[in-house]
């Protein structure tokens, strides 16, 4: 049931991220909703959770993508995997803690990428930082809380996600 | 001295932590091997994942469609589309045209024709764009199952849009000619002076590497040198729109506008040229080769 639930979450997720959020970027860049779905899945299902997913999605977008496979893998797993951690020791998750958690992550995320893939002579690390890594943090973490936001006040996905956990 | 505990009961934290451990120590290992693997699993599920993509992509585009249609009038839209189409296709024969009368000019001084090999083109749509932040691609709804090849070049009637870089069952991942991590060898029509074209960060094109000598100028048409890669000759770039000469530097070099609106593109042509490795045998064989 886990594996389905995933399995039909990341290929909802490629299509949104690839066809529809091209269109609305801001500041030329777009969310990274696999990056927000890894630290949810992390954040509330654990580390094994979180790993796994950021394995998969890492490994899927990557498919869709110019970018190294291997280094989507090892980013978006580190992030499932932290944000697994910090899961087990944070007692309340408030729209306000995820939005910095995710803030965070992204932030991390990008510096790791920036620092792994090689990128051309003209992108140095504060342009990856100006244009891309800040802005998509920004981006990720306004979205991951407005997502969380409408989850658990409009859709009560609180019990969902206990019985989950369970 | 400190014994080992194998009694101790499973939990999901140390499978987790095992699992990574063993991964990510798999991947900085054998980067390229493990690449391989998981392109060559993941053509498949390529596959799989390019029908809601492709779905995605009709449903956008048919809503794209009939909100230009409303809003615009539907008549000048159509005609403008086709006015457009038209344009793109004159501007591609006009370089063409450029280009073999260029070479006959030459060819004919020298008493030696020889005619330009032309490869087949396949038609594919584009479904989408790159999932990250880092790289200016395109999706396109055909891989390897159609022939598709890393390397091959991608083409609209207009010009060069970009190349191929990665390839699954049914899709294929296209770095346009504007991404700072492309290079196309290039030369400008009217001068004869070669160069490599790379993008920029601002989504131009530049010619690097024009010799200190040559007279290219402002309004000059640039165009593929066919030296390397999945390009004939003579297919239209851009054209310069600044050439810049540094203090003391050995080359010159020229920005471009590419002559493609890579923003709007919907369909292209991919040069199936031959002799070029398939994903599978060039993973096999990239050692150490991290950049697309």
């Amino acid at each position: 049931m886990k594996a389905l639930v995933i399995a039909g979450l990341i290929a909802g997720l490629i299509p949104v991220q690839s066809a529809l959020l091209p269109h609305m970027t801001l500041w030329g860049v777009m969310p990274d909703l696999g990056l927000i779905v890894v630290c949810l899945a992390g954040l509330f299902a654990g580390e094994l959770e979180g790993l796994l997913v950021g394995l998969a999605v890492g490994w899927i977008t990557g498919l869709f993508s110019a970018a190294d496979l291997t280094v989507g893998m090892v980013t978006k797993g580190t992030v499932g995997y932290l944000a697994g951690v910090a899961g087990r020791h944070i007692v309340d998750v408030t729209p306000a803690v995820l939005v910095l958690g995710l803030l965070a992550a992204s932030c991390v995320s990008g510096l790791l990428t920036a620092l792994v893939l090689t990128l051309n002579e003209q992108q140095d690390l504060w342009w990856a930082l100006r244009t891309v890594v800040l802005p998509q943090a920004v981006l990720d973490g306004a979205v991951g809380g407005a997502l969380y936001w409408l989850a658990w006040s409009r859709l009560n996905i609180e019990r969902f996600v206990s019985e989950y956990r369970t | 001295m400190r014994m080992v505990n194998f009694r101790t009961p499973y939990n999901a934290g140390r499978l987790a932590l095992a699992l990574a451990a063993v991964l990510f120590l798999g991947f900085f290992l054998l980067p390229s091997q493990l690449q391989g693997v998981f392109q060559a699993i993941g053509s498949p599920i390529g596959w799989v994942l390019s029908w809601p993509l492709r779905a995605m992509a009709g449903i956008q585009g048919g809503i794209a469609d009939s909100w230009d249609s409303f809003v615009a009038l539907q008549g000048v839209q159509e005609e403008n589309k086709e006015l457009r189409k038209e344009l793109d296709q004159l501007k591609g024969q006009n370089s063409q045209l450029r280009e073999a009368a260029a070479a006959t000019e030459r060819l004919t001084a020298l008493l030696e024709f020889k005619g330009q090999e032309m490869f087949p083109m396949v038609a594919a749509q584009v479904i989408g764009r790159d999932t990250g932040n880092w790289y200016r691609t395109i999706i396109l709804n055909k891989g390897e199952s159609d022939g598709f090849r890393p390397d091959m070049g991608v083409v609209t009637p207009a010009g060069v849009v970009g190349r191929i870089v990665k390839t699954t069952a049914a899709t294929s991942v296209v770095l346009l000619v504007t991404d700072p991590n492309n290079a196309i060898a290039g030369l400008v029509q009217r001068t004869r002076d070669e160069g490599i074209i790379e993008g920029t960060t601002s989504g131009q094109a530049r010619l690097k590497y024009i010799p200190l000598l040559s007279t290219a100028r402002p309004g000059d048409r640039v165009v593929t040198s066919g030296l390397v890669g999945g390009f004939p000759r003579g297919l239209s770039i851009g054209a310069i729109t600044r050439i810049d000469k540094a203090e003391g530097a050995l080359f010159q070099s020229a920005e471009l506008t590419p002559e493609v609106d890579i923003s709007r593109v919907e369909e292209v042509l991919v040069i199936q040229s031959p002799n070029l490795q398939t994903e599978s045998e060039r993973s096999g064989h990239a050692k150490g080769r991290r950049k697309p």
